[in-house]
């Protein structure tokens, strides 16, 4: 038999369901206090500092960062629950999520002892956002074509360069940038890149919006004029960027917001067949059932990386099952409905977002055409 | 990996290695050895009574009926590494089913072959595999309020032969309706748990069929060489190839959660119907993108009888349309989605039911 591409499923224990209904109670409470409106894709949609810190007085922040950093220690089986129950309810939770899925953990496993005092904490409270730049006009899913560039200059580094995509950097307190640190290498196309912590108040930052089709501004481009970052602000090894950052993807791209972004939207056209406003049609129950097995999925392989097992190519998988499915539940709700006929404000708000975000599902966080030859090279075929 | 699990926070669902590891062996071997493949498929005598010595053929069984008492995480891993060898045993039919059915009825089991149905009002069931070659037919029959077993033997029921779809003996069995009358009563969860089980198990046949698929159609692609190249190299056949492994692999990660649901809670959890059919409708769809690219990939040669890959295709396509349509479980599935409504579907998704547990 080949190696299994996904780890086998297990089943979750009554630890995590207990945190999962304390969560969830938490959320319903919200929701019927009006503190927030659920919406689709919020991860990268719905910014709020405030409830973001309110998830961080929770201890539902930075779970996984150890107590001395003044996170809470906790398994990253834990704050797979956490997370599930937080984007199935559409709560608003863009603040966080990069600092919370990313930063703390490239911190804890690269930083320096004081990098690690100095923001994990923050990330931990709530207090610090943070945003990620690796995107670049000429370098998507190539990202060894990286152009912004590292100099050397007496106690630092002088970066200059633009990067594209970094969301909510119009937000956020710093961002991760990877930048090329020494000549291409036509042997090694991958070396001679490093990642910095940047403040993206400092002097020589520019951020300009790049407005979503729906007219929205989540994504911005930040141009770096010349910004000087410290050596102490250097994450890692210089030159070992390119590793530095493959090494947290299985984390990056197996996670529930990988088949979740439209769980609202969902659960809405299933309130909306119940009541006639939209036909009975069993492509619900296919979308659902989907939906059911991708949960077991993303969390099998959070196991298997709680265990420090390989799970670059499950991940993929995940991804490419579940960012697809993602999309297709607003398409597919999108083919029920008639305009006009029926009045339904709630269904539409949230079926017009899910349509207008669908494009981005499959494009970030890697390809679908670039992690489909992940699997590919799982399955030995390059 | 599953030794470091704490159980209050995750717990394994996998069968025993060792078990499957002699199972792998047994049918890796049995495949090596066997003629080549035919349009028809017949019993294989000789491959069930080795089973038989393994005690193999009525793994889940409970002892004290003559089986073997293996958990369903065993039983699964079983009925999927047969079906990748595309074994001619009736395994689901004897071992699962009709062992199950005649415990539950408190009736005795002497081991010889049995097959199973399910009888209409007149007494006429369709479909019924390996029903030639039975030496008794063990029948659950609904008879007006009440529900019964009957283990009719060879003799006294009328048999029209036939084939179905995958080319495994399937005949049409008219009973005796007194035969069945006299059937001893069972409860009316039997009645429900019978499409479950049944259900439940040609999902993990049709999941061992798509592994074996994968590993035929991964070795052809990196072998066939076409412009210079194994055709594997080329990324519109790597895509063709990502997708059906990624949905067998979706396929699984459902079949193996409704198997674990079941076995934990011996079928008694009551969202069972849910995660069944959220395994049901994952191998069903997965089976149109599994088979359709699995014949893309392998070309001309796929489509002969000579090879392998027909013995996998036809069976996946004929077992995933048992125990119920994909489409009338999506309806199931659909009907529990919307009385779960908008605030308890994620309840539903994760538990099988639209309230919380308690």
């Amino acid at each position: 038999m080949t190696r299994a591409l996904v780890p086998p499923v297990v089943t979750e224990g009554p630890d995590l369901t207990k945190l999962r209904l304390e969560v969830r109670a938490f959320l319903d409470d919200q929701v019927a206090d009006g503190r927030f409106v659920p919406h689709v894709d919020t991860w990268l949609t719905r910014w709020d500092r405030e409830f973001t810190r309110e998830l961080g007085r929770r201890g539902w922040l930075g779970m996984t960062i150890p107590t001395e950093y003044g996170g809470h220690g906790r398994t990253f089986l834990e704050r797979f629950v956490v997370t599930e129950e937080l984007l199935v309810v559409g709560a608003p939770v863009a603040a966080q999520w990069v600092a919370d899925r990313q930063i703390g953990p490239s911190l804890l496993r690269h930083g320096t002892e004081e990098q690690k005092r100095a923001f994990l904490p923050r990330i931990a409270s709530g207090d610090l956002v943070f945003g990620i730049g690796m995107s670049e006009p000429d370098a998507g899913s190539d990202l060894a074509g990286v152009r912004t560039r590292g100099e050397r200059v007496d106690d630092g580094w002088r970066l200059t360069g633009t990067k594209v995509w970094t969301s909510g950097a119009h937000e956020a307190d710093a961002f991760f940038v990877l930048a090329r640190t020494a000549q291409p290498d036509p042997a090694d196309r991958h070396a001679g890149l490093s990642q910095f912590i940047v403040d993206l108040r400092a002097p020589g930052v520019e951020i300009r919006p790049i407005l979503s089709m729906g007219g929205d501004h989540h994504f911005n481009e930040v141009h770096l004029d010349g910004v000087f970052v410290p050596d102490e602000r250097v994450l890692g090894q210089v030159g070992e960027g390119w590793r530095q950052v493959t090494s947290e993807l299985g984390f990056e791209r197996s996670g529930p917001e990988r088949f979740l972004s439209t769980f609202q939207l969902l659960a809405e056209a299933a309130s909306a067949m119940d009541e006639g406003r939209l036909p009975q049609d069993v492509g619900l129950g296919r979308h659902v059932a989907r939906v059911a097995a991708l949960h077991q999925m993303s969390f099998a392989v959070a196991t298997a990386l709680e265990a420090h097992a390989e799970a670059d190519v499950a991940a993929a998988v995940v991804k490419v099952l579940g960012t697809t499915s993602e999309g297709d539940i607003a398409d597919y709700v999108d083919t029920l409905t008639a305009t006009g006929w029926v009045e339904d404000e709630e269904l539409y708000r949230l079926l017009h977002a899910a349509i207008l975000q669908r494009p981005g599902f499959t494009l970030r966080g890697g390809t679908n055409e670039i992690l489909s030859g992940v699997i590919a090279r799982g399955l030995g075929l390059r | 990996m599953s030794a470091s699990l704490d159980p209050r926070l995750a717990r394994s669902t996998s069968a025993d290695p060792d078990l499957v590891a002699m199972l792998s062996q047994l049918f890796d071997d049995y495949r090596a050895a066997r003629s080549a493949p035919r349009e028809v498929i017949d019993f294989d005598a000789e491959l069930w009574a080795r089973l038989d010595e393994l005690g193999l053929t009525r793994l889940t069984a409970s002892e004290q009926s003559g089986g073997s008492g293996a958990s369903w995480f065993d039983g699964a891993a079983l009925l999927a590494l047969a079906a990748g060898a595309g074994a001619p045993v009736p395994l689901l039919e004897h071992g699962f089913l009709a062992a199950w059915l005649l415990e539950a009825a408190g009736l005795p089991n002497d081991g010889r072959l049995r097959t199973v149905c399910r009888p209409d009002p007149a007494g006429v069931a369709l479909n019924v595999t390996y029903g030639r070659d039975a030496a008794s037919i063990v029948a659950l029959f609904e008879d007006g309020d009440e529900w019964r077993v009957a283990d009719v033997p060879v003799d006294r029921r009328s048999i029209t032969r036939g084939r179905n779809l995958a080319g495994e003996p399937s005949e049409t069995v008219e009973f005796d309706l007194a035969d069945l009358a006299a059937g001893a009563t069972v409860e009316e969860e039997v009645g429900e748990q019978f499409h479950l089980r049944g259900a439940l198990a040609r999902c993990a046949q049709v999941c061992g069929a798509f592994e074996r698929i994968v590993e035929l159609v991964v070795a052809h692609v990196r072998e066939r060489e076409q412009f210079g190249r194994p055709i594997g190299r080329f990324q519109a056949v790597q895509r063709l190839v990502a997708d059906l492994a990624a949905e067998a692999s979706l396929a699984r990660a459902a079949t193996d959660t409704a198997v674990a649901r079941a076995t934990d809670s011996d079928w008694t959890d009551p969202g069972l119907l849910f995660a069944v059919g959220v395994a049901k409708s994952c191998v069903g769809h997965a089976a149109s993108v599994v088979v359709r690219n699995a014949h893309q990939a392998l070309g001309a040669i796929g489509t002969t009888l000579e090879h392998e890959l027909h013995t996998l295709t036809k069976p996946a396509l004929a077992r995933r349309s048992e125990f119920g349509s994909i489409h009338e479980w999506d309806e199931t599935l659909t009907r529990l989605a919307t009385s779960a409504g908008h605030d308890r579907l994620w309840s539903l998704v994760t538990t099988g039911r639209a309230a919380p547990p308690h």
